[in-house]
């Protein structure tokens, strides 16, 4: 008889043993400590002030974003009303199309962005506030032309 | 060993305590069970658990009604492409065959797939929509609206739809055939002439003010600094000038592209609206009376 109950504590525990281990909890990693900052990102800590140097072309105009950036946009502060930003829509532009269409593109932007009129019922915005008007809508091109009219708030830019 | 029995007794017991035989009604899961839990659901519009429930229940017991339900649970939950395969498969010989056609065509519809609606309405089985509210024949011409294809003539296309709504129609037609497009070309060639003419073309009165002042101050800049002997300034501001002027006749032919996408967002929204309001997609099937 007590041999019995041996044996059967031995089954048992060996059954509970190998039930704990069969359904252990595996994703901590979704209860462990969350790394999470409350702190607002500042854009200039984001600006890429790195040179391309696989081309001329891009190493001149990546230079001058770069010095506009560190001597007057950092130090003036975030006050571009667009996103991007008009040195960041002019890189994009150049990056997208050429030199030529990049400046033109660049121009009309800055144009666009001394109307202080006509903004707001003309732009989407992203969360922040800015307006958002990205390079795609002006290469002239219109598969790229995804329209987005002013009332919507675009969270995935 | 009497310990031993007495364990399993006590873990069968818990364990197979609800399951009785599953055909009787008394067990949780009979087939009527099911049917009358996925029904509460469906009537909750708790429409992606009803239709978990009545998969299960056709496993046990096969049902046309149920297999009708499930698709209509589907399209509440605007998942037109399960819903019109599921609409799809309800078999001929069904009472549910009709209505199901009918909702099948509509699903590829909605489900923006109208390419294939038109080949299944065109060389499908002809269907008596007469009852159902915002017929398939009307959808049918509805959908050259919203595709780039040819449009089929005026007549040929009022033909299908009902009086009270010809009007509308025929300005939505109008809309397609001679949609009130910008040209890039003209918008340009009038910024070309008058810096910001271009912008005003398309509508953007304020940027296209804007464009002419900054093209016209930098430009009085420069003469003014080449006149006082400054020629560096006045090669700068020339530079600007040429910038602004350029970037503006760029600027309205991209304008006038942006003018037209918006357009046709605002008609494409009208007709989604207009769909929506003269219920062509209302579910006349009540099944929770």
């Amino acid at each position: 008889m007590k041999n019995n109950q041996f044996i059967f504590t031995i089954i048992l525990s060996f059954a509970l043993f190998i039930s704990f281990n069969s359904f252990a909890q595996t994703d901590w990693v979704k209860w462990g400590k969350a790394d999470f900052s409350y702190q607002i990102k500042n854009p200039v800590e984001q600006r890429n002030y790195s040179f391309d140097l696989s081309n001329p072309e891009r190493l001149v105009l990546k230079s001058l974003a770069n010095a506009y950036w560190f001597f007057i946009s950092d130090v003036d502060g975030d006050n571009c009303a667009f996103n991007p930003t008009c040195s960041n829509f002019f890189i994009q532009s150049v990056e997208k199309t050429n030199i030529v269409q990049g400046f033109l593109m660049f121009f009309d932007r800055f144009t666009r962005d001394m109307d202080i009129f006509g903004k707001l019922n003309h732009y989407p915005r992203v969360p922040d506030g800015h307006f958002y008007d990205p390079p795609s809508l002006y290469l002239l091109d219109i598969h790229f032309i995804n329209y987005i009219p002013p009332s919507v708030i675009v969270k995935n830019e | 060993m009497k310990n031993f029995f007495f364990t399993i007794l006590i873990f069968n017991s818990i364990l197979f305590s609800q399951e009785k035989n599953h055909l009787t009604n008394d067990s949780l899961f009979s087939p009527y069970n099911i049917k009358r839990f996925a029904d509460f659901l469906y009537c909750q519009k708790d429409y992606l658990r009803a239709a978990d429930e009545y998969v299960r229940y056709l496993g046990l017991i096969p049902n046309d009604t149920i297999e009708f339900k499930i698709a209509l649970s589907y399209s509440l939950m605007n998942n037109y492409d399960e819903a019109a395969k599921r609409f799809n498969s309800i078999k001929e010989s069904s009472s549910f065959y009709q209505p199901a056609q009918i909702q099948f065509l509509k699903s590829l519809f909605q489900s923006g797939n109208y390419v294939q609606f038109r080949n299944k309405y065109s060389h499908g089985t002809p269907l008596n929509d007469s009852n159902d509210c915002g017929g398939v024949a009307s959808l049918y011409m509805f959908s050259f609206l919203l595709t780039d294809e040819p449009l089929p003539n005026e007549d040929e296309f009022l033909m299908k739809f009902p009086a009270l709504e010809k009007i509308q129609m025929k300005s939505f037609y109008d809309w397609k055939k001679n949609p009130p497009e910008k040209s890039s070309i003209i918008a340009a060639i009038f910024s070309t002439i008058i810096p910001g003419m271009g912008k005003i073309y398309t509508h953007d009165y304020s940027d296209g003010i804007f464009a002419f002042i900054s093209t016209l101050g930098a430009g009085y800049l420069a003469y003014d600094n080449f006149k006082a002997g400054h020629n560096f300034r006045g090669w700068i501001f020339t530079g600007l000038t040429a910038g602004f002027y350029g970037g503006n006749i760029y600027g309205s032919a991209a304008a006038a592209q942006i003018y037209n996408a918006h357009i046709r967002f605002d008609f494409i929204n009208d007709l989604e609206t207009y769909l929506e309001d003269n219920n062509y997609f209302l579910k006349i099937f009540n099944f929770c009376k």
